[in-house]
């Protein structure tokens, strides 16, 4: 288990790391957090000749927000984000997420961005991102491009960068407080593993207790993370009676198009998308309604 | 937390009662190194001039190699030999197996690669990077066969030979009935029938397999350091592998990260890293990767399908136990049918069940094949016979726990012939079941089931009662051949003991350190013999050329075995101590006592000698001795089995074997979610009964970690073969262990009923965990789905397989 022989690069700037990309072209990686690369380098699944290390580039790590969007830069940890007031107020929906990406020890090296740009079909952070219409912000020589996450997964572990795009930071709209809920709930092998299916959801109500807004996004159900856009509209304007419920699951898992392994095949994915999808609009209803005392 | 209950016995050996040492928690001696790094690995350790090697491995299940080109692999520099099987050939002999049948095996393929992970070319290069580089340079010419991975397809008289030597894929077959068991079923009021799944799992240890060889071409000698057990063992055989003469052949221990019986031969690497060293003309180490350790270890577990059934009178009385079993061996047949030698010592558990039949079909498939692993046969035994119980409770309508209790053998019908022959040497066993229960608080654990039950969730309280058969005898693994190869019968442990003329106690043990405890163990011996500080008492590990025979760690053995052939050392030392004491005091010896480390005058303290003193004496004044008394004080002790016996010709009295018989009582406590398959196992408590505990705390450490490891056989761990042959779980993302997420708190209490056949009355308990846990966790799901209708048959129960479980038990209430 060693790796092939490759070029180590250290860039110290964002404009330095994109004419390193640029360069080397689909030679070149980028080096975040190694959670995933190092292990596909050692497995020689990955044989990149050149590893383009953006830990020491200054300034990376921010996680902000201005109005009304929340700012996570390439190198900012899985676990920072997961404990940062900010995210946990303005998008709990990701912290919750981030909280149950692998084990402290990885959270503390792995970057979120770094998550989403693997664009694993079973990770968390890709499926959250894409229930809380966040965007990719991508950095080459030619300038900026932002990208809708809906855009940005393409496939297993492909996603819509170019090989000298970088990127630099992930947006995400801060969700709604007023009678909004969400919640993150997953099911893994063991603790810490990539889920075998996890089901992100947002539901806001009106004032009369009906649905006004439902996002809802899977992962380990498919190809890439799933929008469950039938189910949004499905819930859109009634009231999330557990009849409800259980047909917006039904539904979903209907939706589902899973890839069988090792740990849990096809069938039981779309079954475990059925269940999960119920639990999670429970619990982000019983949020919204504030029922839910450790929310 | 661990306590002792001492069971009223009586004594047993010289100088037992009122021992100071041994029973109590001395602190382990390994710890320090182990926990400060300082051990000494096989990948800690570096030899001049050394090179490193690695392995090219076979993409197919089955395929024949057509042809190799390592030429770019050579042309690499920094390479220094390449070899194919072929070629390695040139350089060492097949390697050692134990069965009758002809099933050859290199250690790298020729012609014919049969699992996936096999190894087809070797590399050693100056260093690892530029060996794997090396590797991916060479060629392979595959024609892909068809993969055998179905065993019960394998069967087929039609199917594609694993070896073309054999006749058939069905390497071996027996069917033998121990006692009267036609009989025992006709006048049977009931028979419980059930059908089993135990999926193939492996030891997995943190460290892998190594070895670094260096052979001298001009004088012919080999030395090998590697983490192998069997060094003082079968160095002969390592020895005609090498292609040396084992006069020449010096094999030094290292100690091991982990092995789990995993590591008895690993001749694999050995014999890669000998026939490098022979082609390179340097030493050379090999030490695998994960990678090639999961695929291609010498030892995975068992791997069987059960057909059983239990014969039982109305009162819940049982009578006969049958089974028919298909075990899906993988490629080769190394050990040949030990795992099953090692079942029958135990078929009929802590039961009085007058007879046995048993019908075994080993096949061979396209997979790595099965070795020893922690349990060895005796795991999914145990399994079996414990769910055929719970079946029989439920279907006769008597509590578990009393149908258990109606069974169990009598604590005065000790010692206890089972059907297969095998003896039970004591027990006591519903003791440790009344304290089990009481430990566990059942019933409280009963009215949480209940309210959980009010908010849809499902607890389960598990139960299993189970033996641990410790100490083996060599005629385990071939017990049931007509012709063995190799009918061999002992296994010995051996120390060498000697006094310095300071008065200072070494200890040279013929063991490896596996994981365990030996250092700890030999110190509290001989520090209670000689009434020492076991502090003081130096231990340290033999190499091939001591002579100290050595079985080593198996089949739960060491402690037995190291206790047994440390205090005979000890004795015997002592003995020459009290002589020279004697002579020099001019009294009669029989008037000399060896007390706290000094020799004196039976009750006169006055008169003591220390150990110097009479050390010194021994050393360097031979005239102040008495006359014929050798100079120096050394013995090198060999300890022999204490109790076993030959099986007869026909097979159907198998002798004493595995003797020394631990008991436990395991209740987990679990939770489990039916609609995701998820289970937690939220508390667990042990009642052990293993013998005299030598050190309490060390017991619990095997105990705990057994059962972690257990937690393992009965959620997890699994290797998945594709249809196509493919290994699905080639790393530890898909193999899953238990982690210290997956580990409940453990509770454990011990009872000590000893051994009548060994030193100080101790039985053995590596593996008792492992025994027990699986199939206690798969009783305590079934509990909690028994509102579902949900019965468990198959291990590991994976979220999936509980899901299923339900569903089909939900489909079985609607149809039936
Ligand atoms: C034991 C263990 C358990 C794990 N469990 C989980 C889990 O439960 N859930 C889960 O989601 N993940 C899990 N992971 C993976 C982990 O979350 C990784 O950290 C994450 O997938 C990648 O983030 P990273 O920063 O480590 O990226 P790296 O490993 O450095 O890179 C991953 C890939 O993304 C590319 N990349 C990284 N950053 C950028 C960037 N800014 N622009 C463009 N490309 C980029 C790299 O080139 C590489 O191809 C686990 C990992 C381990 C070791």
């Amino acid at each position: 288990m060693k790796p092939a022989a490759f070029a180590y690069l250290a860039p110290s700037s964002v404009e330095e790391a994109v004419d390193r990309l640029a360069e080397h072209g689909p030679d070149a990686r980028v080096l975040a957090g190694g959670q995933s690369l190092v292990r596909l380098m050692n497995t020689r699944l990955a044989t990149p000749s050149v590893v383009v290390d953006v830990n020491r580039i200054p300034d990376l790590d921010h996680i902000g927000a201005d109005n009304g969007t929340v700012h996570v830069g390439a190198i900012a940890r899985q676990r920072s984000c997961e404990l940062a007031p900010l995210v946990r107020s303005r998008v709990p929906l990701f912290a919750e997420a981030c909280s149950q990406v692998a084990h402290v020890s990885v959270r503390k090296r792995g970057t979120v961005v770094g998550s989403v740009a693997f664009a694993d079909p079973c990770a968390e952070l890709p499926a959250a991102l894409l229930a809380l219409d966040g965007q990719v912000v991508a950095r080459s020589r030619a300038g900026e491009r932002v990208i809708d996450a809906d855009d940005f997964f393409v496939g297993p572990f492909e996603n819509s960068l170019a090989p000298d795009e970088f990127a630099v930071e992930l947006r995400i709209p801060v969700t709604a407080v007023e009678r909004t809920g969400s919640a993150f709930v997953e099911v893994s092998r063991r603790h810490g593993d990539l889920p075998m299916c996890g089901a992100s959801t947002v539901v806001q109500l009106d004032e009369d207790g009906a649905v006004a807004n439902a996002r809802i996004a899977l992962c380990g159900v498919g190809q890439r993370p799933m929008r469950a856009r039938d189910t949004e509209d499905l819930l859109l304007g009634q009231r999330p009676a557990d009849e409800l419920l259980a047909q917006a699951a039904e539904l979903t898992a209907a939706a589902t198009d899973p890839i069988g392994d090792c740990h849990a095949s096809a069938a039981f994915r779309r079954h475990l998308a059925r269940v999960l999808t119920r639990r999670s609009l429970q619990t982000a209803v019983a949020r919204a309604r504030k029922e839910d005392t450790d929310a | 937390m661990s306590t002792v209950e001492h069971e009223a016995t009586t004594d047993v050996g010289p100088g037992s009662s009122g021992r100071r040492w041994i029973g109590t928690n001395v602190p382990r001696k390994e710890d320090p190194k182990l926990l400060t790094g300082r051990a000494g690995y096989i990948g800690d350790l570096t030899v001049p001039g050394m090179l490193h090697a690695a392995v090219l491995r076979s993409p197919h299940a089955h395929a024949r190699i057509r042809a190799v080109d390592t030429s770019a692999a050579r042309a690499l520099p920094g390479v220094v030999a390449v070899l194919t099987g072929e070629e390695a050939l040139h350089h060492v002999n097949p390697m050692t197996s134990f069965c009758a049948e002809p099933v050859p095996q290199h250690a790298i393929a020729v012609d014919r690669v049969r699992y996936p992970g096999e190894a087809v070319a070797a590399v050693a290069a100056t260093d690892r990077y530029i060996a794997e580089d090396a590797c991916a340079l060479i060629e392979v010419d595959y024609e892909v066969l068809p993969p055998l991975v179905d065993p019960v397809e394998a069967m087929d008289p039609g199917a594609v030979k694993v070896h073309e030597t054999l006749d058939s894929n069905v390497v071996f077959h027996r069917s033998i009935d121990f006692g009267e068991v036609e009989a025992d079923f006709t006048r049977a009021d009931h028979v419980i029938r059930r059908r089993a799944r135990w999926h193939r799992m492996g030891a997995q240890p943190i460290e892998t397999a190594g070895a670094i060889c260096s052979y001298d071409p001009f004088t012919h000698d080999m030395t090998v350091w590697s983490n192998t057990n069997f060094y003082n063992f079968l160095p002969w055989s390592f020895a005609g592998m090498l292609g040396v003469a084992n006069n020449r052949l010096r094999m030094i221990p290292c100690p091991v990260g982990g092995s789990f019986g995993s590591k008895h031969l690993i001749n694999k690497v050995i014999s890669i890293a000998g026939s490098l060293t022979k082609a390179a003309g340097c030493p050379v180490k090999f030490l695998e990767d994960r990678l090639d350790n999961i695929a291609a270890n010498d030892n995975v577990g068992c791997d069987r399908s059960y057909d059983a059934e239990l014969a039982v009178s109305d009162q819940g009385e049982f009578l006969s136990l049958r089974m028919k079993i298909v075990d899906d061996y993988g490629a080769y047949f190394q050990f040949a049918h030990g795992q099953h030698g090692n079942a029958l010592a135990q078929p009929t558990g802590p039961y009085r069940i007058g007879s046995v039949g048993y019908d075994l079909s080993a096949v061979l498939t396209n997979k790595v094949q099965q070795g020893f692993f922690r349990g060895a046969g005796a795991d999914p035994g145990n399994f079996i016979l414990e769910r055929l119980v719970d079946a029989a409770a439920e279907e006769l309508g008597i509590d578990r726990v009393e149908l258990r209790r109606r069974n169990f053998i009598q604590p005065d019908r000790f010692p206890f012939t089972v059907p297969t022959g095998n003896v039970y040497d004591s027990g006591n066993y519903e003791p440790v079941l009344d304290r089990a229960l009481e430990l566990a608080g059942l019933e409280s654990w009963q009215a949480e089931k209940e309210r959980m039950r009010q908010q849809g969730r499902y607890l389960g309280i598990g139960l299993a009662t189970c033996q641990e058969r410790t100490g083996y005898s060599a005629s385990e693994w071939w017990i049931l051949y007509d012709k063995p190869p190799l009918p061999a019968t002992s296994t010995p442990e051996s120390v060498k003991l000697d006094v310095d003329a300071t008065g200072n106690v070494r200890v040279a043990i013929g063991c490896p350190l596996w994981g365990n405890s030996p250092e700890t163990v030999v110190s509290q011996v001989v520090a209670e013999e000689f009434g020492i500080d076991p502090a003081a008492v130096s231990v340290g590990y033999a190499d091939s050329t001591s002579g100290a025979l050595s079985a080593g760690p198996g089949g739960s053995r060491v402690t037995i075995m190291l206790s047994g052939a440390a205090r005979g050392a000890a004795g015997t030392i002592r003995a020459k101590m009290q002589r020279i004491a004697a002579h020099a005091m001019e009294i009669d010896v029989a008037d000399v006592e060896c007390v706290d480390g000094t020799f004196q005058a039976k009750g006169v303290p006055s008169t003591a000698m220390s150990m110097a003193d009479v050390a010194m004496r021994a050393h360097l004044f031979m005239h102040d001795n008495p006359a014929g008394e050798a100079s120096g004080l050394v013995e090198t002790f060999t300890y022999d089995h204490p109790f076993s016996s030959p099986p007869t010709a026909d097979r159907k009295d198998m002798g004493a074997f595995y003797p020394m018989v631990s008991h436990a009582c395991h209740i987990p406590i679990v939770e489990v979610d039916p609609e995701t398959g998820a289970v937690t196992v939220l508390k667990y408590y042990v009642v052990n009964d293993s013998g005299t505990l030598v050190n309490p705390a060390l017991v619990e450490g095997q105990v705990v970690g057994g059962i972690v490891q257990g937690i393992g056989a009965a959620l997890m761990e699994e290797y998945i073969y594709d249809a196509d042959g493919a290994l699905g779980t080639p790393s530890f993302r898909e193999y899953l262990l238990p982690s210290m997420h997956e580990a409940p708190e453990v509770i454990v209490e011990h009872r000590e009923t000893p051994s009548p056949f060994t030193e100080y009355g101790v039985k053995g308990v590596g593996e008792g965990g492992r025994l027990v846990a699986p199939t206690a966790i798969a009783s305590a799901i079934d509990d909690a789905l028994k509102p579902l209708g949900v019965w468990i048959d198959e291990l590991p129960m994976t979220p999936e397989r509980v899901v299923e479980a339900v569903a089909s038990a939900a489909d079985r209430m609607v149809t039936g």
